[in-house]
């Protein structure tokens, strides 16, 4: 049994936005993650720094948030942030009305903009449209939503904050109607652990009203499906944005690579329960294509969702909910913290923490703002000059991972899930998404003795599995071809099947 | 953006021959399509391994995807060579011609130190490799003598390339006596180096240059209804490939349209009826290579098809192998041992097949395989005329101007004896 | 003018030029690049899933290409596979009566029915000890995926300072290389039993470098096929390709074609880009033989598939969300159906073509992902196609 202060259900960026600002302050702590880091929704976002921009006309109160957030996350989580600066295209028949509110609401909240001629936006990216009306450069920019969360994982550890990963909490232990622990379970040995503490959060997203339950609590959730897809290659170095009122696909994000272009709205009920669906993909690509053409005839790679769960507030159209954050003090122990996004993470920790330190009846004050983050420079990034430390082994051709690679980071958290290893290195993520390297990995997993060859070929199945599911709404063109030698390596030349 | 179409089969790679033997070469696949999704303008090179590719371009002929392999690679070595500095090999590399006019001009006393242990130690200092006898340079250059010969309603430029020129201009006489029987008026007009060994080398800029002073002079011809040919397979693919291609010349694509290997501008002259040759029996036994350059330009095997059509000739197209010589890759010392092992593998064929001669439309493969089997080589061209029945040993040449229209007139008039119309 | 013009330089595109060039035709084989053969495992899978590929070529699936093949023709057409490969010194092992078991790098068996020589004494069921040679670095080959599944099995780890399939296999070519890999595996002192090796035993000698190593050693030696690049489909191409070489077909390799000329019911000429000049090939007849999606013959765009070089009509499922099954593993994706009808004189349906002959993975309902026909029904339609078109040529 582990004690702590205070528990946190759920690894994504506001989780581990939590665990660091509570290091930061001394506070013990301990988070439980179901699968990876980052797997919920902030693995299957944008990766959009937001300037603010997005929101601007809709939700101002959001927007003033995004553009703070935006100056302090490029200053204390440089390396994940790759300052792009965005654009706001408008095209021919999107109205002029929004786009004069549109300034005036970036200057109100104080977004620096930039108006732009048609040349001069193609100057800076050669592929947009040339029907362009105008762009309006704001300070938008591309981040590492993965690395985002090591980063701040990694502080809390330096503190002394624990972790379980691939745990889900299955019971949420309450004693005099409080919660006072949880109980979780790896996945892979179904092993139980137990947990105490003091306050727990719940900042599991989409899962939140799932989890709450366990405490016999309730939260009023909208689940918002939204689906994207991936280029093979960089079609811009900038974020690319329509400038219209917020609607399917009208955002392009370069990242590492690729190019992330989506998204979808669509209401769902359960958030382990979702797919991509072909429509989607047709719509997303027929409406980024009106800002970079070339788009839609550029070979995608691979198609995902995820489920923003935002405050339900009775709004039919999903698009129209605040991006907002609530925090809810379900006034038994347990706090849940729903609704944010990506950029304001950080203020959302802040808030959170601020109500655990009065609880606690402490008063120290958050420096997640001012204090960078720590353990940038083990991290990789997009160019070949960094990817590329040696030529030996390479395992991973498509992302250039080596052997020592996976070496490394196999020493480093000793896990079991090829995912892991993908999460940390990109194994996989290139065009073949895993087809070559990930037979390979699990060799390497092997010999290294920490896997059997029967669990490797367990799996390597689930993966295979897995990976179809992301890329089967992507399969036309170049994708199809890729998948029909992938298959005929598997089922052909190794010959596996099902059983 | 071909890359985009790579689908990582590793076809290319299966046809590399430097990837065979050398371990630290990741591939054509990697160099190429996988890095480049990570290049980025503006970025510094830091990819070494780019330069350990010999632009044989056979993964580009591989490739059934129609991925730009080695143009990736290409771009990649030039950019790298331009921001990490040219070694002084590099440099004497793209200088291939400059150095071929002032060996030429010395001819004897160059020829006589070119492979002496001095000599040879100097250039291994300097990064060149001297397991292959450095050629003898000719001091009568296919550069010196007459323009214009032969006539005929049918008009070629003959671009001859640097080999030709400074250390085989015999193999160029030849070839244009074969053009001038075959009732054609052949120009030879003063020319530079193609262009490939600056573009091999590194030096984008210095083989536009090149390559400018050509596309003047080859366009002024085509314009007035001449085609050019070429008997270097590797010049032949820089003027038909490179020149609309990487150097991106305004005329490139004219060249290109208007340029032909000299064996297939021989056979379609043939098929259309132009002139029926009479080919005279010739008693050898031939190993032909087909260098990797001929097969990028995918005109099939011209000179094998000739061969066919010649009695007594015995031969056979060998299984096809990259030389390792790879025009001047295996020159430098750093590639030495590469080139070699690559190169013993394509010569296990001829070995088994005990010829009399190795025939091969590429200079470097000539001196490659010759040098590492010691058998003879030939171009093809050199049978072809045997067989056309000017035999080797009737040729004289007298230094001095008029030589050329005497060899020419006379092989003129032997052919149209044997049956051949001009 | 060729008699035949074969587009596509595949198994079935070189069978059907090899086979033609014996009878004489005067042939032309186009092909934009190498084909998928040289990255399969060098078997020919003829009809898998059961013990002998009789049960399913003597009752082809609904609308298969077996259907116009025929029992006689595809036990035909193997036989003279394996004539030329004898005859090019890659000798292939089994018949049409038995699919047999070839160890595959992850330990499974995987059943086809011809297979080179060097699989020849693959893994047959029987509990013989099993010792594998694997190579130091090879990153496509894992001998504890085979161990672990294989209790009587062993594996030692020999360094030749190159770790690729390709780089081995060169080096297998070098006597001095093979005398030291021997030496090195006599001090072994290997348990008695079978050796197996990945797929590396040189490139175009194989069998003769499997038997010399075999009677040093006095043990039996067979390969294990391995990932892309996969030399058995490399030894099994260059060798066919260099049989039709030396038959004295043309090859125009690396090409693209740019333009066809066809009449009211005849293919005229197709031009190919060489260079950038364009060269115009005519022909009496000719052989589509340009593969499924995988090798270029298909493509698909979002809501539709078409015929990449005479943009003939295709069947495909309409819809794209039916073209895959939800799963990896539920083999059989509707999409691998697609491709060309063609009757019993494999000419496509409704183009009106008299002197087009299609064959090999291209054929509509050929479905060889389910069937585990690939390498079968290339050779087997290809010299099909070409015996139907050397009728027709007369």
């Amino acid at each position: 049994m582990i004690n702590t202060d205070v528990i946190i259900i759920g690894g994504g960026t506001t989780g581990c936005g939590i665990a660091r600002d509570l290091a930061l302050r001394g506070i013990p702590h301990y988070l439980i993650e179901r699968g990876d880091f980052a797997a919920g929704a902030t693995g299957s976002c944008h990766g959009l720094l937001h300037s603010g921009a997005r929101y601007v006309v809709t939700d101002p109160q959001a927007a003033k948030e995004c553009i703070s957030e935006n100056l302090i996350l490029r200053r204390i989580a440089e390396k994940c942030v790759e300052p792009t600066g965005g654009l706001f295209v408008r095209l021919p028949g999107d109205s002029k009305r929004f786009r004069d509110r549109f300034l005036k609401c970036c200057e109100d909240v104080g977004i620096p903009t930039d108006v732009l001629s048609p040349s001069r936006a193609i100057d800076l990216v050669p592929e947009l449209n040339p029907m362009i009306e105008e762009a309006i450069k704001v300070p938008d920019c591309a981040i590492d939503p993965f690395r985002l969360c090591m980063l701040n994982a990694i502080s809390s550890r330096q503190a002394g904050g624990g972790f379980l990963i691939h745990h889900e909490v299955i019971d949420i232990i309450k004693e005099k109607g409080r919660c006072v622990g949880i109980k979780a379970k790896e996945k892979f040995t179904s092993q139980i652990k137990v947990v105490r503490g003091k306050i727990i959060i719940n900042a599991t997203g989409a899962w939140g009203d799932k989890v709450a339950a366990l405490g016999g609590s309730h939260v009023p959730l909208t689940l918002s499906k939204g689906s994207l897809i991936i280029s093979n290659h960089r079609l811009t170095n900038m974020v690319i944005n329509r400038l219209r009122p917020p609607s399917d696909g009208d955002i392009i994000v370069p990242n590492e690579a690729v190019c992330l272009a989506g998204t979808t709205s669509i209401s769902v009920k359960d958030p382990d329960n979702i797919k991509v669906e072909s429509h989607e993909i047709d719509t997303i690509a027929t409406e980024v294509d009106h800002m970079i053409p070339k788009f839609g005839s550029t070979r995608m790679i691979r198609a995902y969702c995820g489920v923003r769960p935002l405050f339900a507030s009775g709004v039919e159209d999903t698009r129209a909910i605040s991006r907002g954050f609530r925090i809810i003090d379900h006034n038994n122990g347990l706090f849940s913290i729903i609704g944010g996004k990506l950029s304001t993470y950080r203020l959302m920790a802040e808030k959170m923490v601020d109500i655990i330190m009065t609880r606690f009846d402490k008063k120290v004050p958050c420096t997640t703002a001012q204090i960078p983050l720590d353990g940038q420079d083990e991290l990789t990034g997009y160019p070949l000059s960094k990817r590329l430390k040696d030529m030996d082994d390479i395992i991973c051709e498509c992302e250039l991972v080596t052997r020592a690679d996976v070496e490394g980071v196999m020493n480093r958290i000793g896990t079991k899930y090829i995912e892991d290893i993908q999460h940390r290195t990109r194994l996989g993520m290139g065009p073949c998404q895993g087809g070559f390297c990930t037979y390979r990995a699990l060799g390497v997993m092997q010999e290294m003795g920490r896997i059997s060859p029967e669990d490797s070929i367990r799996i390597l199945k689930t993966f295979l599995e897995g990976r179809f599911k992301g890329i089967r709404p992507a399969l036309w063109g170049d994708q199809l071809r890729e998948e029909q030698l992938v298959e005929s390596i598997y089922l052909g030349i190794l010959s596996m099947s099902s059983k | 953006m071909k890359f985009e179409h790579c689908i990582r089969c590793t076809i290319c790679v299966e046809n590399c021959p430097v990837f065979s033997v050398e371990p630290k070469f990741p591939g054509p696949k990697q160099a190429g399509p996988d890095a480049q999704r990570f290049r980025m303008d503006g970025e510094v090179s830091v990819d070494t391994w780019v330069l350990f590719c010999n632009q044989c371009k056979r993964c580009e002929t591989a490739c059934p995807y129609g991925v730009d392999v080695s143009e990736i690679i290409l771009k990649a070595q030039i950019k790298y060579v331009e921001e990490h500095g040219r070694s002084i090999a590099n440099y004497m590399f793209a200088n291939t011609y400059n150095i071929g006019i002032l060996a030429s001009a010395f001819a004897p006393i160059v020829n006589k130190i070119i492979n002496t242990n001095l000599v040879k130690n100097i250039m291994r200092v300097i990064g060149i490799s001297t397991y292959i006898p450095f050629p003898r340079y000719r001091a009568f250059t296919l550069s010196k003598g007459r323009r214009k010969v032969g006539k005929g309603s049918k008009k070629v430029v003959f671009f001859y390339g640097c080999y030709l020129n400074f250390n085989r201009p015999d193999i160029g006489r030849k070839i244009r006596s074969i053009l001038v029987s075959m009732g054609l008026e052949v120009i030879t007009p003063h020319q530079v180096c193609c262009g490939l060994p600056a573009l091999g080398n590194g030096d984008l800029d210095r083989a536009r240059r090149f390559a400018n002073k050509n596309a003047g002079i080859l366009v002024h011809y085509i314009n007035r209804g001449y085609d050019v040919v070429y008997a270097c397979t590797s010049c032949g693919l820089t003027l038909v490939r490179d020149y609309p291609g990487i150097m991106d010349l305004p005329d490139g694509k004219k060249i290109s349209e208007n340029t032909y290997n000299v064996h297939e501008y021989i056979l379609n002259l043939i098929e259309e009826g132009y002139i029926k040759p009479g080919f005279g029996q010739v008693n050898m036994r031939i190993a032909y290579h087909m260098p990797c350059h001929l097969k990028a330009l995918g005109i099939g095997y011209p000179a094998a098809r000739l061969f066919e059509k010649i009695p007594g000739l015995e031969y056979r197209v060998l299984e096809d192998n990259c030389c390792g010589m790879a025009g001047t890759y295996g020159f430098k010392e750093k590639n030495k041992e590469t080139s070699i092992q690559i190169g013993r593998l394509a010569t296990l064929p001829i070995l088994e097949y005990k010829p009399d001669a190795i025939a091969s439309d590429c200079g470097a493969c000539r001196m490659q395989l010759g040098g590492l089997t010691g058998i003879r080589q030939l171009d093809p061209s050199e049978i072809i005329f045997e067989s056309l029945k000017v035999g080797l040993s009737t040729i004289k040449y007298s230094k001095g101007k008029g030589h050329d229209k005497e060899t020419d007139s006379r092989f003129i008039k032997r052919n149209i004896r044997k049956g051949g119309q001009v | 003018m060729y008699d035949v013009v074969i587009i596509g330089g595949g198994l079935s595109g070189l069978m059907a030029s090899i086979w033609l060039a014996d009878r004489g035709k005067k042939t032309a084989l186009i092909s934009k690049g190498d084909p998928m053969c040289c990255l399969s495992t060098g078997c020919i899978d003829v009809f898998g899933g059961t013990s002998s590929p009789l049960k399913g070529i003597e009752k082809p699936p609904r609308g298969h290409p077996y259907h116009f093949v025929g029992l006689e023709g595809i036990r035909d057409s193997l036989n003279f596979f394996k004539k030329i490969m004898a005859g090019s010194g890659l000798n292939y092992i089994g018949d049409i009566e038995t699919n047999r078991g070839i160890l595959t790098p992850l330990g499974t068996i995987k059943a086809t029915c011809l297979v080179p020589q060097t699989m020849k004494a693959a893994y047959t069921g029987d509990n013989e000890y099993i010792h594998i040679v694997s190579f130091k670095g090879l990153k496509d080959f894992y001998p504890a995926y085979i161990t672990s599944k294989n209790e009587n099995a062993g594996y030692s780890v020999f360094d030749a300072g190159i770790s690729t399939t390709v780089g081995l296999a060169t080096r297998f070519e070098d006597t001095t290389f093979r005398r030291e890999f021997v030496a090195k595996l006599k001090s072994w002192e290997i348990p008695n039993g079978r050796i197996a090796m990945p797929a590396v035993l040189g490139l175009s000698s194989s069998v003769e470098i499997m038997e010399a190593i075999s009677n040093e050693l006095d043990r039996k030696i067979f390969e294990i096929p391995t990932l892309p690049p996969s030399i058995p489909g490399i030894r099994l191409f260059r060798r066919l390709k260099y049989t039709l070489q030396q038959k004295g077909g043309d090859i125009y390799w690396g090409r693209d074609i740019a333009s066809v000329e066809r009449s009211d019911t005849q293919i005229e000429a197709v031009t190919i880009v060489t260079g950038s000049r364009p060269t115009r090939v005519e022909g009496r007849a000719f052989v589509l033989a340009t593969g499924s999606f995988v090798s270029g013959g298909l493509y698909a765009l979002r809501e539709s598939v078409y015929e990449t070089v005479f943009n003939l009509p295709v069947v495909f499922p309409k819809k794209r969300a039916k073209w895959f099954n939800e799963d990896f593993f539920d083999i059989g994706h509707p999409i691998e159906k697609a491709g060309i009808r063609v009757d019993r004189s494999f000419r496509p349906r409704h183009a009106n073509l008299e002197n087009l002959f299609v064959c090999g993975s291209i054929l509509a309902f050929s479905n060889i992902m389910k069937y585990r026909c690939g390498n079968g029904m290339a050779i087997a339609t290809g010299v099909a196609a070409a015996k139907s078109l050397d009728r027709w040529l007369g």
